[in-house]
């Protein structure tokens, strides 16, 4: 094919911008071999064929068995191969290279990509090459070199950022190590919480901290006891401490009846009025809930 | 399951130098001090496996999902002029560490690294015998679509009870109203 003068250049540059993107697609399809193997207007040697792909056998192999495993959807580069089809073409993927290991007798299998001219893209077209491998076969002529952890730790805080956003920005998970302390924490936690005990400051029982009395405590007079404290004090516990049942709130009106009881002989009986009065209004407005 | 000697397991139990970048409960994202270009990333999946083939379909997956978005990381970041996606599958592949991984590697116009085979000529008999021997042993197989398509064939039954449902409805409430 001859050179395209400059004047041809620019008349085609200046067809490209005005198309619309289903015609650049349609353009691109009519100029892209793979499209035009899938499509069957040139002959191949198909491997494996379903509705997103179809695989055939390189005809300039690096080795016999090269198989190219081709989206039959046009994409140029991997990133913008969509996820269901990326998917897909991963499980392909394993099982043609287990049929390689068999059919081929090799010792292993290549994956290869090349996204861009750079990287060795001939064509236009997203493939993965598979290729049957045997030890010393120099078919990948390279070899990895050490490049110094301060490279690994460069890349790591340059692509740090774009790499979390594109997938999705999911926080990293914690070492195992530090998962079992969280563990540990999180049993240690919870056991002294069920010996700390709530009472008012006038009342005469002490409660566990979900017992429906202890919720109905204002906060102004809420005391919080240690197991040891509450033992020492006078206060008796509530049935919620020995365990029998946590009280609703109903009966909690005849331990405050009780309570009044116990507490008119005291010598404080005028302070603690107000106060009373305050929790039997807090009470009363509960109660009144679950009637 | 880990092997006491894989690398890769290392970097998770935080024993290597290796930097980890990204992890999820499947996939693992990390820069190796060894590399072809520098830039390299490497994505493996967080659970042991040695090679391709033991690897769920699901996880591969997800690896191959990582490692798109991974690419386009390094297109962008790196503005590198193109990819390799390498995955060295058993040891004849030149395979180094036993955990299966696929690597990233950022590409530059002369960046004299050459992982391009040479290419060979072969005989049409040849291609189409091998051609033949392979098709014959996926057919074979023959299991990694067939999952998909009776999914479709339940949605499609699925859909169908609605639309006779939906029949039902139609036909029980137009006889309702007829006096």
């Amino acid at each position: 094919m001859p050179e395209p003068t400059e004047e041809q250049r620019k008349q085609w540059e200046e067809k490209i911008k005005n198309m619309s993107p289903e015609e650049l697609q349609q353009l691109q399809k009519q100029q892209c071999i793979f499209c035009q193997i899938i499509a069957e207007k040139i002959p191949s040697k198909k491997v494996y064929e379903d509705s997103t792909c179809l695989a055939i056998l390189d005809i300039n192999p690096a080795v016999k068995g090269h198989i190219l495993l081709l989206p039959k959807e046009h994409y140029a580069i991997m990133p913008q191969v969509p996820e269901k089809v990326l998917r897909h073409l991963s499980i392909v993927t394993k099982n043609l290279s287990q049929v390689l290991l068999k059919v081929a007798r090799a010792d292993g299998t290549t994956v290869f990509i090349a996204n861009g001219a750079a990287a060795g893209q001939r064509a236009q077209h997203f493939f993965l090459h598979l290729i049957p491998r045997k030890a010393g076969d120099g078919i990948i002529p390279a070899e990895e070199r050490l490049m110094g952890a301060e490279m690994a730790l460069k890349v790591k805080t340059a692509i740090e950022k774009k790499l979390l956003m594109l997938l999705g920005g999911k926080k990293e998970i914690p070492r195992e190590e530090s998962k079992k302390e969280e563990m540990k924490e999180a049993r240690v936690q919870p056991a002294p919480e069920q010996e700390i005990f709530v009472t008012s400051a006038a009342a005469k029982r002490y409660h566990k901290e979900k017992c429906a009395f202890a919720q109905n405590i204002p906060l102004e007079n809420k005391v919080i006891l240690s197991k040891e404290e509450a033992e020492r004090s006078a206060r008796k516990p509530c049935t919620c401490v020995s365990g029998k049942r946590i009280p609703l709130v109903k009966p909690d009106k005849t331990e405050q009846k009780n309570e009044l009881k116990k507490a008119k002989p005291s010598k404080q009986k005028k302070e603690d009025k107000p106060k009373r009065a305050k929790e039997k209004a807090s009470l009363d407005d509960i109660a009144n809930l679950f009637r | 399951m880990r092997t006491m000697e894989c690398e890769y397991c290392d970097i998770l139990s935080g024993k290597s130098k290796t930097q980890l970048i990204y992890e999820d409960d499947a996939v693992v994202v990390a820069a190796k001090d060894m590399a072809y270009t520098p830039g390299q990333i490497t994505v493996f999946p967080r659970k042991h496996f040695t090679i391709l083939e033991q690897v769920p379909d699901e996880v591969v997956s997800q690896c191959m999902i990582a490692a798109g978005k991974a690419s386009q990381a390094v297109f962008e970041v790196f503005q590198a002029e193109g990819t390799n996606i390498l995955i060295q599958n058993g040891l004849g592949a030149g395979q180094k560490v036993p955990h299966f991984a696929i690597e990233i590697v950022p590409r530059r116009e002369g960046d004299k690294l050459n992982l391009q085979w040479q290419p060979k000529e072969i005989s049409p008999d040849d291609l189409d015998i091998t051609a033949h021997q392979l098709s014959e042993e996926v057919a074979k197989l023959g299991n990694f679509t067939a999952p998909k398509k009776k999914e479709e064939a339940k949605e499609k039954k699925k859909e169908e009870i609605v639309e006779k449902e939906k029949g039902e409805n139609y036909l029980s409430k137009s006889l309702k109203r007829i006096p």
